[in-house]
Parts: C-alpha cells; structure tokens; sequence
C-alpha cells in the first residue's frame, strides 16, 4: 500500500515505433480532468484533507489485480472506489470470434477456480439458445458430479484464503491440501487440473473412467470429517470470529438490488439458491438444504455469517454428490450431443448457481456458428459493487482487507 | 404473472412507449422506448403485482450498422412472485443516450458502466460515468462491430502484429527428444 | 463480568483446540512431495505437450481449425497419385504436409483439436517438463522439411496438374470432334 494524494498526468508521448522513426501520440484532452473519485452508489467529493490509500494492483489480499482507491479519515474508511480491468482479457470480444464450442475453453478462464461452473452455465445457455431439453441420464448427473465437486474445491480455496487473510495460516495449508484430492479426481477424468474444457454443448469430452464413482466415494468419507475439523480450527474459533463477526454487514435489501446471490445472498439471511428456486439440469432430484446465515455470533450479514455459510453449503454439496452416485445410471452420456453447433436465430439469457452466486450468460445468435453477442453476467462483479454499501460508518481499513476475503471474489471474473 | 399480462399491463399505463412484443422467442421481450425505459423499470419494480426487484442482467448489444442501433436489454426477476420478464430499448448507434435505471436497481450501476464501456451508448443521469474495464483515456468502444484498434495506447504499440523478428531462434526439434516420441 | 471473564477464556480455549490439532499433524505423513526425485504418476489421459504422429497424418487441417488460439499451422502440397501412402488407420495421404508447426507457448491446452482428427494421429501427452530460453523453443516444427524439398515437391504437383489439365482439355477435344 502506498499513499498517493493524486494522479500524474501526462498528456503527450513521445516514442520510437516499430521502424525507428520518432512520433508524437496525445491524449484526448476529455481525459485531462485529472483525479477524481467516484464509486457505486453515493459518488464521493473528495474534500480537503482526505487520504487516499491506493490499495493494489499487487496486493495479496485483493484475491488477484484489484485496485482499490480508500478514502480515509484517520484509520476510518469514507469510501472505496474500486478500480478494475487490470485482468481484462476481452472474454465478450474473443467469443464473438469463436465458434461456439470453442468458447468453452475461454469460459474455463474466466473464474479459473470454478471452471466446471462457468462450463456448466456457458454449456447450458447455448442448450437454452439451441432449445436442446432432451439429454441421457448419465450426462445430467455427470454434470451435477462435476459442479457439486467443483464447488467443494472453489468454497476450500475461498475459506482457505479468507483465514489467511485474517491472519490463520494453517486452515489454507489443510484447505489446498483436501482441494487437492478433489483437482486429483478431475484430472483423472478430464486430463486436466484447473481449466478442464470437459463438460460440452449436449456431452462431455470422456466418459467417466471406470471406478470413478468409488473413488469419489473415498473422497467423500474422508473429507466430510476433515470439515468438522476445520469448524474446530477456524469457524468456532473466538479470535476469528470477534474478527469477522461485526464487519461487512449487508443487509437483504442492499444485497438483492445489487444483485448479489450466491452463498453472499444467504450470508445476508436471504434464503435463496438458484438450484432450489429455479432448478436447472436435475437439481430438482436431489435432497438438500440451503444454508443461511443467521447472525448467530454478531451482526446478520456480516463476514463471518457469508464465511459459514460457505462451510455449510460443502456438506451439502457432498450430500448432493452421495446422491449422485446412488443413482448414477450407466449408459452412453453422449447419445445426444449434437453434430453441428449452429443455434437458429435468437437470444437466451440463463443464469446458474456457481460458487460464488448468480452466474448468467446472454448469448445473442444470428443463425451463424459463431455467437453475436455473449455477455457473462458475473457474481463477483456485482459482489464488488456493493463494497460500499457494507460501509456503515465504522468500518477500518484492515476490515477492508477482511470484507473483501468474505465476498470470495475473484479478479478474472470480475475483469472478464 | 406470464410475460403476456406484463405486456398488457404495461401497453395499458405506457401506450405508445410499448413498441414491440416478442412472446415466442426464448425469453419473452417487451421492447419499450429509449426515453420511457426508467419509468417503465419503476413502475415494474414498485407495482403490487409486478415486484421486479432484480435486475438479472444488462447487457448491451450492438445491433449492427444495418440497423443503425445499439441496444440494451434489461432481465428482470421477481424475487416474490417468481416471474421473469425481458425488456429492450435501442438507441441510435452515435450519440445514443438511454435514461439510466440505477436509482431502481443499484446493480445497474456497474453494469452500466460496463455498458457505456463496451458500447458507447450514453446513460442519462448516471452518478459516475465513467469507463470500468478499460482505461479512462482508451479510445473507441471495442464491442462495437465496427470497432478499429487504437495504434498506439500512452506509446505502446496496439495490435498485435504477428511475431517479433526470429533473432538468434534456436530451433527446437520435437523428434530430437526421445523421451517424448 | 461473568461475560467477560468468559471471552478471556474462550479466547484462550479455542485457539488452543485449533493448536492441539496443529500438533497432532506434526505426527501424521507429510502430503507434499520433493518434486525432481520424486513425481507424480499422472493419469494416462493428461493433457500436458501436444503431439503428432506424422506417418498417420493427411493433412485435412481439421485441428488447425478447431483450435480456438490458431496455434496450428499446416501446410500442404498435392501428392501426385502415385506417391499416395495410406496410414495405418487405412486413410489415404493425398497430400503432402510440408509444415506442421505448433506453437506450445500459445496453446492453452484445450484438447479441442485432438478430438475432430480422422486418423487420431494428433494427441496429448503425459509430458510436461519442457521449457526454452526463448519463447521460440516451444515452438514444435513436426516435420523436417527442407525448403527445397517443399518447392521440389510442389513443382512436381504443378506439373501433374499441367499434365492433367492438357490430358483433359485433349479428351474433350476429342470427344468434341467425335461427337461433331
Ligand atoms: S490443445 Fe487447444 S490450443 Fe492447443 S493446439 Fe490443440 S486446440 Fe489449439
Ligand atoms: S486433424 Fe489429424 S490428420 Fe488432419 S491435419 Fe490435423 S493431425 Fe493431420
């Protein structure tokens, strides 16, 4: 972090280009105006003898290239002004240009820590576009396997780094060691650890290897006692909880016009997961509970509540997941996967319940195999907007730190 | 409610600023007047029987030079009554301004911006207008299907021109290597 | 004051249940590896460096173009008839692939171009261990072709093509002046 009372302007540039020769470049004198601080909600005037910390771009806590402008007063926080697109990978652009399965790899990249889940909603919403409602069996529970384990792994990371960013070591190293074991499965069936290009338009790349559902078994029987061991290391633990259990409250209201969902919603005590309510795929076959927080040890919708909520919804992703295996049934998942990807013309929104909340993509068809138009509607986009709306007066600039741990963001998917 | 009963609904208090109704495509669209777009989204957020409190998406589109028009389109989701409706506005593709919904949805904030970012088109009355994903003093508006790249960005070349010159390339053969092959 | 003197004790107990833990852990098998001595054994199907089996390969340029970074380049030249091998899976070479480049610092390892191949010829391998001081070291050239060979070998097609073209325009002359 480093002070910085504004932002040098230069207007003109001089420089050698590709031939050696010497040229001028000026900017556009409408983005002369200089500093100036602004930011969801109540734009802020910055007055005379207010501070401005620039938190990031390379800072370890912002989970990624995140620059936040912190106005402060004193130790107090007035207002925050995230500033992103340090990871913007022109996502929209590229798809336009792209057939579309071969989208999926670059949808992979968009939340590299939940990639099942940006594939499952991508995948969906051109099913959606395309009007495919008919899959074999097998196909739909491989795919809820997948984002059920998925969503294991990216809640590990997102409670591993939130200790880590309070100042618990130990539960990342535990966290990444069981997430693992779960990157282990799905490299043995997609052949790839992070960005998997697994889960296609009406298939899946391979079938699931033999003996698959046992070892998913095993993992499931030794990892469901290793949660309640990070309950007794992290989540009850009392520093921790005075930590995390009184900042960052966001109200139902705020969190639903800001369009938040996802384990930040219930943390707020909203009872609302897109796979009860409006249930895409099977999920309407499976038995499971929708956590909520309930402000049992502070404030309802602080950090601490969006945190267990997280534990919480593991335990039940791994119910979700015995079921699944129960009732796995064998046959060909890619009976219906069709040949020719070339959706007639129209639009489709579809939004999904990854990790982090409300994953949506709007894809645009004009009848050619190339998407027009695909907007990823991402969760912690909105997640990061709200930023604000969590100040209520007394938050500090170290709880800045561990307000951003709570909403689990991650900057390629904010960035695109 | 179905899409249907919204249409109607609004056709009833809005008239002519209701100029299209799409009910068989795949998300049933309502397209509304660009100037008509903020009372529309607050009539629909605060009527008893409507209760959209939840803007899904906003997307902006472009439409193409044929058509001349930039287009927004608006998801809405009810929360308590469960029901979906799709709105679009366009607007002409220079100098297009559609009134901003921010103050209804305070999402739309941010994804106006990123709307305006992309696009170009101008949110009237939006409290911070600026750019979010690009650089403030990046020019153009790279959805656009017209879009050329800047050259030079504070004199750094833009696009990207193929491979750098193969100076001193030390040429790597792949059957060389025996324990790949 | 009970209150109180219960957060001073709950502020001691649950980190020592979280530090009892730690302790028991020192006691169990590390799960971290001493990566160069020893490896992982990776699944069969890993997707780590490309490669492709020239002998089997037609040069259809099916996962140049499947592949959504254009890391693939191809080319090719006729193959005049009486050069046409057949691969193992039984297709036959009408062409004669004179590069086939692909460029691994570009690849996002996606595997979209293996499946689309008709003669399975292009696949992934468990390898991954490779890296170049220059970023043109991962730049896998599978066939060696020399420059001359590929002009050799184009040459030889434009002339069959001249051949054929004067053989066709011959028949149907002739056939032009039977039927008149
Ligand atoms: S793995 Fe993907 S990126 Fe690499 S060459 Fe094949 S298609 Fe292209
Ligand atoms: S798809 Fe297979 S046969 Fe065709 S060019 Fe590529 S490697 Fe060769």
């Amino acid at each position: 972090m480093c002070a910085m009372a504004g932002k040098p302007t230069g207007d003109v540039y001089r420089f050698q280009d590709s031939k050696g020769q010497w040229r001028t470049h000026r900017r556009p004198s409408h983005h002369q105006d200089g500093f100036r601080s602004g930011g969801p909600g109540i734009s802020y005037e910055r007055q005379g003898d207010d501070l401005i910390l620039q938190m990031g771009p390379q800072h370890p806590s912002t989970h990624g290239v995140l620059r936040l402008e912190i106005v402060t007063d004193g130790e107090l926080v007035k207002h925050i002004t995230p500033h992103l697109g340090y990871l913007h990978r022109c996502f929209e652009k590229h798809a336009e240009a792209m057939t579309y399965p071969q989208v999926i790899p670059y949808a992979d990249r968009m939340d590299y820590l939940s990639a099942m889940n940006q594939e499952l909603a991508y995948v969906l919403a051109v099913e959606k576009l395309m009007g495919l409602k008919e899959f074999p069996e097998r196909l739909e529970y491989i795919r809820v396997l997948m984002a059920e384990l998925q969503r294991i792994a990216s809640h590990l990371l997102a409670i591993g780094t939130y200790g880590l960013d309070v100042g618990a070591m130990t539960p990342f190293f535990w966290c990444v060691r069981d997430r693992e074991k779960i990157l282990d499965l799905f490299e043995w069936v997609s052949g790839a650890r992070l960005l998997y290009n697994y889960l296609w338009i009406g298939g899946v790349a391979h079938d699931l290897p033999a003996g698959y559902t046992d070892k998913v078994m095993e993992f499931v029987t030794y990892f469901e006692p290793r949660v309640q061991e990070l309950n007794d290391l992290l989540s009850s633990n009392k520093i921790f909880i005075e930590r995390a259990a009184s900042i960052g409250v966001l109200t139902a209201e705020d969190a639903i016009s800001y369009g938040i969902g996802g384990p930040n919603l219930r943390g707020s005590g909203v009872k609302w997961d897109l796979r009860k309510e409006e249930p895409y795929g099977i999920y309407d076959r499976f038995d499971f509970d929708v956590p909520v927080g309930t402000g049992e040890f502070g404030v309802l919708g602080s950090a601490w509540d969006r945190y267990i909520v997280r534990v919480r919804e593991m335990l039940e992703s791994l119910k979700i997941i015995r079921q699944v295996v129960d009732q796995m049934p064998g046959s060909d998942p890619n009976e219906a996967m069709p040949r020719r990807i070339r959706p007639a013309k129209g639009e489709a929104y579809l939004r999904t319940e990854s990790p982090r909340g409300e994953l949506g993509f709007y894809l645009v068809s004009d009848g050619t195999e190339k998407p027009y138009r695909c907007k990823a509607r991402s969760p912690c986009f909105t997640a990061i907007s709200a930023l604000n709306a969590m100040n209520h007066g007394g938050m500090l600039i170290a709880d800045a730190v561990a307000v951003i741990g709570s909403l689990d963001i991650v900057l390629g998917e904010i960035d695109r | 409610m179905t899409p249907e009963a919204i249409h109607d609904a609004l056709q009833q208090y809005f008239g002519e600023a209701i100029t299209a109704f799409d009910a068989d495509a795949i998300d049933p669209t309502v397209t509304v007047e660009a100037s008509a777009i903020h009372d529309v989204g607050a009539y629909l957020r605060s009527e008893p029987d409507m209760l959209f409190d939840s803007l899904m998406c906003l997307s902006g589109v472009d439409y193409g030079e044929a058509q001349n028009s930039l287009g927004v389109v608006y998801h809405l989701h009810s929360t308590a009554l469960r029901h979906t409706i799709t709105l679009r506005v366009e607007a002409p593709r220079q100098d297009g301004v559609v009134p901003t919904v921010c103050d209804i949805w305070r999402t739309a904030e941010w994804h106006e911006r990123e709307a305006f970012d992309l696009f170009g088109m101008r949110f009237d009355r939006h409290p911070d207008h600026r750019r979010i994903l690009l650089p403030d003093d990046w020019e153009g508006h790279p959805l656009l299907k017209d879009y050329q790249v800047q050259e030079f960005y504070q004199g750094i070349p833009v696009p990207y021109e193929g491979d750098p010159p193969e100076i001193g390339m030390d040429v790597y053969r792949f059957q060389d290597r025996e324990d790949l092959a | 004051m009970l209150q109180y003197f219960r957060n001073i004790w709950e502020g001691f107990w649950t980190p020592l249940v979280g530090l009892s833990m730690t302790w028991r852990k020192l006691f169990v098998p590390s799960v971290t590896m001493q990566y160069p001595e020893e490896r992982w054994e990776l699944p069969t199907n890993s997707r780590m460096q490309l490669f492709v089996n020239m002998d089997d390969c037609i040069g259809c340029l099916q996962c140049e173009r499947a592949c959504p970074v254009q890391c693939i380049s191809i080319d090719t030249v006729k193959a005049i008839p009486d050069e046409v091998e057949e691969t193992t899976t039984g297709h036959k070479k009408r062409l004669h692939v004179t590069k086939f480049d692909i460029d691994m610092v570009k690849c996002c390892y996606c595997d979209l171009c293996t499946f689309p191949c008709p003669t399975e010829c292009i696949y992934m391998t468990p390898s991954f261990e490779d890296s170049s001081p220059d970023r043109y070291g991962l730049v896998y050239h599978f066939v060696n072709m020399t420059p001359q060979r590929a002009a050799e070998l184009e040459e030889k097609a434009r002339q069959f093509d001249a051949a054929e073209a004067a053989r066709k325009a011959k028949a149907s002359e002739k056939s032009a002046t039977a039927t008149a």
